[in-house]
C-alpha cells in the first residue's frame, strides 16, 4: 500500500481559474438524491437551456416507497445517457460548459454518491469547478428559474415526501427556517395515506385523482397544531384516517382521500399565509413534489391573492426533483462561494447552508 | 495508449494509469477516507506526479464487481464519467478476475474469493494458462459452504485468494486441504487492471461508457424479500380495505 494520505495531496481547487461568474456561466447540473436522475444546462442562473429528467417511479411502485439500492442501480445505468442528452437538446458544445454543479446531500447516501462521483469526474476531464448543492436549497431557486423576478423577503413552503419546512429567503443564500414537521413530510403522509387505501405508489397524484369526485367536508378530520407556531404535524392525521376507514369500512374512499387533502392543504395554507404575515413577506413560493398537488395550488393562489401577497407556483416540472434547480443554485453558489473541493463527498443528512 | 485503471470493489481504493511501458503511477488506500472522497483526488493526484495530462488518456478501464456495490457504483460512475467526457472507449474487469491473475505462477487451481458480507462470498475459480488465467468456474455468490462444496466438486489441489477466502480460512483449512495467498495480494488492484486491460485495449476488445454494466450477482434485499413474498402468502401485504 502506498504510503500516502489523501489529506497531504496539494490539491488545486477543482476546476482551472474560471471567469467572473456572471450571465453568460453555463451551469450542468446533477441531480441523483432519490428516485429521478437528472442532468440540465441553465445559463446565468436563470435560463434553462435544457432539462432532462428520467424517473424511476416504476420501479418503485410495487415497493410502496423508493427502495435505495434499487435507486442507486437505476441512477448509474441512467446518468451517462442523461447527461449526453442535456448536452444535445441545449445544442452547446461541452466545451462551453463552466461548470458542474450535483446534490451532495440530503438523500439516499447510495444514490447521491453516484451523481458526485460523475459530477467531480466530469468536471475534472473538462477542467471546470465542481460545485456541490443542497437539494432543498436548489428546491428554493426553481422558483427563481421561472420568475426572476421575485423580491426579497420570501417565504417558501417546500412540501415533498421527505420535508415540510417553511423557510424565509432573505436573500440569495440566507435563509431562516419557520417551521417544519414534527413527524411525518406532507408528501409521507400522502404515500401513507394512499398506500392504507390501496391507491397505489406515489401517494400525491394517486390522492390527488381519488379525491377530484369526493366531498372534502365528508369527513372532518383533525387540523393539529393550526393555531399553535408554525410547525405542524401529520402523524395524528394518518392515525385517524386510518381510524375512521376501520370503524366505517363502507366508507367512499373518493370522500376519505378528499376529506384527508382537505386536511393537509388547510394546515398548509394556514401556516402558509401565517408565515408570510410574521416576516412580512413580499412573496408567497411553493415548492417541492407535493407542491404539484391541484388543491394546494389552487388554494396557496387563493391566500395569495386574498392576502395581497405575490404568489408564485413553479410548474409541476419544477416543483418535482430535476436538475435545472441544481444548475441554478449551482450558479449562485459558484458566485458566493467559488468551486467545491474535490475531495467531497455526499452528506444524507445536510442541512441548509446560511439557514439560521 | 494510455490507460486509466480505477478499482473501488471493496475497501480499497485504486488508481493507476499505464499503457506499454508498464504502470507508470498508480495509488492505493485502504481503511482511509470513504471511496467518493478519496478517488477523484487520487485520479488527480496520479495524474499529476507522473506528469500526464488527463486529456493524454487514451482508454478507461474500471473493475465491474462482483464487491461491494455502493463503493463499487462509486468507481463506476467515475468511470463511465470521465471516459464520456475525454471521449475514449472503456474496458470492464471482474474483481475475481483482478485477484486471480497476479497468483497465476502457480500449478494450483485459483480460487478467487471476496468478502460479500451478511456470511456471503463472491468467488470465482481459475486455471493458470501461459500469460494469464482462464476462468473454470463462472463467478458466483454463495455462503462459504457453497465455496466449499463446489471446491470439493472440481477436487483440484487449490490456492485461495481475497478477503473472503482469509475471513474464512478457518472453515475452509477444516473441509480442504489448500494454500492461501498471502494478504498482501488480497483486495483486487488497479495495476492488475491495467496490465490486462493493456492486452485487450491491443485487440481493440472495448466497449462505450454506457455498455459497462455492473456484476452485482445479488439482488437487492428488497427485491428477494418481494418475491419470497408473493411466493409464499399473495396477502401478505393485508390492511387495504379494498
Ligand atoms: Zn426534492
Amino acid at each position: 500500500m502506498s504510503g500516502f494520505d489523501v489529506s497531504d495531496v496539494p490539491l488545486r481547487p477543482s476546476g482551472r481559474p474560471s471567469r467572473p461568474v456572471d450571465e453568460h456561466t453555463l451551469v450542468l447540473g446533477i441531480e441523483t438524491s432519490c428516485d429521478e436522475t437528472a442532468a440540465a444546462l441553465v445559463l446565468g442562473g436563470d435560463d434553462v437551456a435544457s432539462s432532462v429528467v428520467s424517473t424511476q417511479v416504476d420501479l418503485h411502485a410495487q415497493y410502496g416507497g423508493v427502495v435505495p439500492e434499487i435507486a442507486s442501480r437505476a441512477h448509474l445505468d441512467m446518468l451517462n445517457p442523461i447527461v449526453a442528452r442535456a448536452i444535445v437538446e441545449a445544442g452547446v458544445p461541452e466545451s462551453r460548459i463552466d461548470a458542474v454543479a450535483c446534490t451532495i446531500g440530503p438523500g439516499l447516501i447510495g444514490a447521491l454518491l453516484v451523481g458526485v462521483s460523475a459530477a467531480k469526474s466530469l468536471a475534472l476531464a473538462w477542467d471546470v469547478p465542481f460545485v456541490g448543492v443542497h437539494h432543498h436549497e436548489a428546491h428554493l431557486y426553481a422558483a427563481f428559474l421561472e420568475d426572476p423576478t421575485l423580491e426579497f423577503p420570501l417565504v417558501v413552503l417546500l412540501v415533498s415526501g421527505g420535508h415540510t419546512m417553511l423557510i424565509e429567503m432573505q436573500d440569495h443564500g440566507r435563509y431562516r427556517l419557520l417551521g417544519r414537521t414534527i413527524d411525518d413530510a406532507a408528501g409521507e403522509a400522502f404515500d401513507k395515506v394512499a398506500r392504507f387505501l390501496g391507491l397505489g405508489y406515489p401517494g400525491g397524484p394517486a390522492i390527488d385523482r381519488e379525491a377530484v369526485n369526493g366531498d372534502p367536508e365528508a369527513i372532518a378530520f383533525p387540523r393539529a397544531m393550526l393555531h399553535d407556531g408554525l410547525d405542524v404535524s401529520f402523524s395524528g392525521l394518518k392515525t385517524a384516517v386510518m381510524n375512521h376507514v376501520r370503524k366505517h369500512p363502507d366508507v367512499s374512499s373518493e370522500d376519505v382521500a378528499a376529506s384527508f387533502q382537505a386536511a393537509v392543504v388547510d394546515v398548509l395554507v394556514h401556516k402558509s399565509r401565517r408565515a408570510a404575515q410574521q416576516v412580512g413577506a413580499k412573496g408567497l413560493v411553493l415548492a417541492g413534489g407535493v407542491a404539484a398537488n391541484s388543491s394546494l395550488r389552487e388554494r396557496f393562489l387563493d391566500a395569495c391573492v386574498a392576502d395581497g401577497v405575490q404568489g408564485f407556483l413553479p410548474s409541476r416540472e419544477m416543483c418535482t426533483d430535476n436538475a435545472a434547480m441544481i444548475a441554478a443554485a449551482g450558479w449562485h453558489r459558484l458566485r458566493a462561494d467559488g468551486a467545491t473541493p474535490l475531495d467531497c463527498g455526499a452528506f444524507p443528512n445536510l442541512r441548509i447552508p446560511g439557514l439560521t | 495508449m494510455l490507460i486509466l485503471g480505477i478499482e473501488t470493489a471493496t475497501e480499497q481504493v485504486s488508481v493507476a494509469i499505464g499503457g506499454h511501458e508498464g504502470v507508470l503511477g498508480m495509488f492505493e488506500v485502504c481503511r482511509g477516507r470513504r471511496h467518493a472522497e478519496t478517488l477523484t483526488p487520487a485520479i488527480q493526484f496520479v495524474c499529476q506526479q507522473a506528469d500526464i495530462e488527463l486529456a493524454e488518456i487514451g482508454l478507461v478501464a474500471v473493475d465491474v464487481g462482483p464487491g461491494l456495490f455502493t463503493g463499487m457504483r462509486v468507481g463506476l460512475a467515475a468511470g463511465k464519467a470521465l471516459a464520456q467526457a475525454l471521449r475514449v472507449p472503456m474496458i470492464g474487469m471482474s474483481s475475481l478476475d483482478l485477484l486471480a491473475f497476479p497468483v497465476r505462477h502457480t500449478s494450483r487451481t485459483i480460487a478467487a474469493v471476496i468478502d460479500a458480507r451478511k456470511g456471503e462470498l463472491f468467488y470465482a475459480c481459475y486455471k493458470p494458462v501461459p500469460g494469464g488465467v482462464q476462468r473454470v468456474l463462472e463467478p458466483r455468490c454463495g455462503r462459504v459452504d457453497d465455496l466449499i462444496a463446489d471446491l470439493m466438486a472440481r477436487g483440484d489441489d487449490t490456492i485461495c485468494v481475497g478477503d473472503g477466502a482469509l475471513r474464512y480460512a478457518d472453515e475452509i483449512k477444516n473441509d480442504l486441504n489448500c494454500e492461501f495467498a498471502e494478504q498482501f495480494s488480497s483486495r483486487p488492484s488497479a495495476g492488475p487492471l491495467v496490465q490486462l486491460a493493456h492486452a485487450r485495449a491491443l485487440r481493440e476488445d472495448w466497449v462505450n461508457p454506457w455498455e459497462i454494466h455492473p456484476l452485482y450477482l445479488r439482488l437487492p434485499d428488497a427485491q428477494i424479500n418481494w418475491s419470497s413474498r408473493v411466493q409464499g402468502n399473495t396477502d401478505a401485504t393485508g390492511g387495504t380495505v379494498r
